[in-house]
């Protein structure tokens, strides 16, 4: 069963399921480390992204490329309505937004079963052609969301590392006061936190719903993946989310696949607790 | 000025009393209804609902149904029973009890088919119903007043894989993937020895419902060295991820689903991979004989035609005709004249009973069903076959 071929396999399932989840947790990490607000409506703006790019790509034919970021970037522009309304208010509030924002996600979701209805749809894939070396088999379209997750990761990183609002960030992240005192105007900062956080969401979603399915109740999975991912990584940090990605996605490919998804699950969600016991603030997150 | 109001109004009165006369005249036949009106199942219970009205409009169209020599109007009384034991139980007791019910068309789920019908049994209440679990005929023995007016599993596997094995004899093993689920624990075992009869080896896998990422799983599956992938009766959601991811690792062969059906959701969600799967399909709407069929209904309701709802219009007729036979009301004589109009024409053509061997009583009515190909993005009817009587 462990031939060349098998793991070979099980090593590209892995890249790629690795990619999506490093896409999805980005988001979620952005808002927990910047402003402490954990995203709970993170899937329902996931399931937001997946409804932008449906219409956009599916209906009204765009080109992929301006479909994909326009329509994270409609979804990112139309929740400054939610951020002014309702996340402003749960900026450093850790528990209260847990609860305030699960609120929200109820009510994104059934808004859309009423807009959308409950039926689950698909957006036609960018690429579905299967790319074959010798016997490792390699679908297009998984092999997009690889190099997505790959650019849109560098992006990020030079982003927060080199520019002068990414270091404002961090700096808000770091001690919100004297990041004041030195002039960042951080009610600016959180808003721009804000909508790259959702932009990632909405991109990461539509990219999900286009490889599996579209339906009001997609965002869940995505929601429970981030968590995982960002809890292993470490809350907040954004090296960790890359990290907790890759080894939730390499880890379920390799036993889902040489010992049956019911150990894979048992084993990812084994870990976690294991890991909030020893090391609570993740692999490469910093303790309180 | 207010006495001619009054006036007038007395006159208008009375003469919608008297364009009630006629239709008092006839004794309303309830029709008892039972199937999911809210929740996931929805699509379902709105077949229930609307096979029966289509049936009852035509006999009412018609003039109504002459029963011993009397014209009785027959009336859909429907209650959601949500899918769930509970909402069946309630909705028979509430047929039973509170209208006086005596002919139930549904339910449509085994959940709430399995709690229907003790209570209908027992107060000799005719049930023409559907649910895939075998102790809903099995266990009503001799004498029952259930039947089940669509094939479950049981019926139509069999035939399916012998038609299977006849074409592609080179087929040696099968992968089952089924839901870790009462659902999946339920059909593994009669799919499983379905295939083992006909010399199929079985290979099988379960996963949690709502898994979207099945890519490890197939590999797994490759390495099997499998000749065919059953989609048997996952969700349609699940089935068209599992056709569409199958084939993104490499696996080239047959896969089918004997089970569903759901062929059009399958195609919208798996796209062109699609193609080539075959399926398990109730109703061929695309036949010439279905059109007036699909008119009918159109004329009164706008959307998809649920595939189940052939079925649920053609459980009506045969009761109607059973009552017509019968000449009376008395459910004991309608459930003996059931058992015999066999040969009466319905939708899926002459009436067959069967089951005998299966659940000890021939309440299991065998209807015709179809194999679908998906062909160029669209399904098309490879076959008609009918389930063996046993």
């Amino acid at each position: 069963m462990f031939s060349t071929t098998i793991l070979g396999q099980v090593f590209l399932n892995g890249l790629s399921l690795s990619a999506i989840y490093v896409l999805i947790a980005l988001g979620f990490t952005l808002l927990f480390g910047i402003m402490k607000v954990v995203n709970f409506a993170h899937g329902a703006f996931a399931m937001s992204g997946g409804y932008a790019l449906y219409y956009l790509y599916g209906v009204l034919g765009w080109p992929y490329l301006p479909a994909i970021l326009l329509s994270a970037l409609f979804v990112a522009t139309g929740a400054l309505v939610l951020e002014f309304l309702v996340f402003r208010w749960f900026y450093q509030k850790m528990f209260q937004s847990m609860i305030g924002l699960l609120g929200l996600n109820i009510a994104m979701v059934f808004a859309s079963v009423i807009l959308f209805d409950v039926y689950e749809r698909s957006i036609p894939p960018a690429l579905d052609g299967v790319l074959q070396f010798g016997e490792l088999v390699i679908p297009t379209d998984r092999l997009l969301v690889v190099a997505i997750a790959a650019v849109v990761l560098l992006v990020f990183w030079v982003f927060m590392s080199f520019s002068r609002y990414g270091l404002a960030m961090r700096a808000a992240a770091q001690d919100i006061e004297i990041a004041e005192t030195q002039g960042i105007r951080t009610r600016q900062i959180y808003r721009l936190a804000f909508f790259i956080a959702i932009f990632m969401a909405a991109l990461a979603g539509g990219i999900y719903a286009q490889i599996y399915a579209l339906s009001p109740f997609m965002g869940d999975r995505p929601l429970t993946v981030a968590f995982i991912v960002v809890i292993l990584g470490g809350m907040g940090s954004i090296p960790g989310a890359a990290l907790g990605g890759v080894i939730l996605g390499f880890g379920e490919s390799f036993l889902s696949t040489f010992y049956g998804s019911a150990a894979s699950s048992f084993v990812s969600f084994g870990v976690v607790i294991a890991l909030l016991i020893v090391r609570p603030w993740g692999l490469l997150g910093t303790p309180e | 000025m207010w006495s001619r109001l009054l006036k007038a109004a007395l006159v208008g009165l009375s003469l919608i009393s008297c364009a009630c006369v006629p239709a008092a005249a006839q004794d309303v036949l309830k029709i008892g209804g039972i199937g999911p009106l809210s929740g996931g199942g929805t699509a379902w219970g709105l077949a229930v609902q609307r096979g029966v009205e289509m049936a009852v409009d035509e006999v009412n169209k018609a003039g109504g149904l002459t029963i011993g020599g009397k014209t009785y109007q027959p009336k859909l009384v429907m209650f959601d029973d949500q899918y769930t034991a509970a909402g069946g139980r309630t909705a028979a007791e509430r047929l039973i009890n509170v209208e006086g019910v005596k002919y139930i068309i549904g339910p449509i789920g085994s959940p709430s088919a399995l709690a229907v019908v003790p209570i209908a049994n027992e107060a000799k209440v005719i049930v023409l119903s559907n649910g895939y679990a075998a102790d809903i005929l099995r266990k009503s023995g001799e004498g029952a007043y259930n039947f089940r007016a669509m094939n479950s599993n049981i019926e139509f596997g069999p035939a399916m894989i012998r038609w299977l094995h006849e074409r592609h004899p080179e087929i040696k093993k099968v992968a089952i993937i089924v839901t870790n689920d009462a659902t999946g624990q339920a059909i593994l075992p009669t799919l499983g020895a379905d295939y083992k009869a006909a010399g199929i080896e079985v290979w099988s896998e379960s996963y949690e419902r709502g898994t979207k990422e099945f890519m490890p799983l197939l590999t797994r599956m490759l390495t099997q060295n499998v000749d065919l992938l059953d989609l048997n009766s996952n969700a349609p959601g699940e089935a068209g991820l599992l056709l569409k991811q199958a084939r993104q690792v490499g696996f080239k062969k047959m896969i089918w689903q004997v089970g569903g059906p759901s062929v059009d959701e399958i195609i919208s969600i798996a796209g062109p991979l699609a193609n080539g799967f075959l399926s398990y399909d109730v109703f061929d709407f695309n036949d010439p004989g279905a059109k007036s069929f699909v008119d009918t209904y159109r004329a009164k309701w706008s959307g998809v035609i649920n595939a189940q709802t052939p079925g649920w219009y053609n459980a009506t007729k045969i009761l109607f005709k059973a009552l017509q036979e019968a000449g009376s009301l008395d459910t004991d004589k309608v459930r003996d004249a059931l058992v015999k109009i066999e040969g009466y024409d319905g939708i899926y053509g002459p009436v067959t009973w069967g089951g005998k061997a299966d659940y000890g009583i021939a309440h299991q009515l065998l209807n015709k069903f179809w194999i679908t190909e998906v062909k160029d993005g669209a399904p098309h009817a490879l076959t008609v076959l009918t389930p063996e009587k046993k």
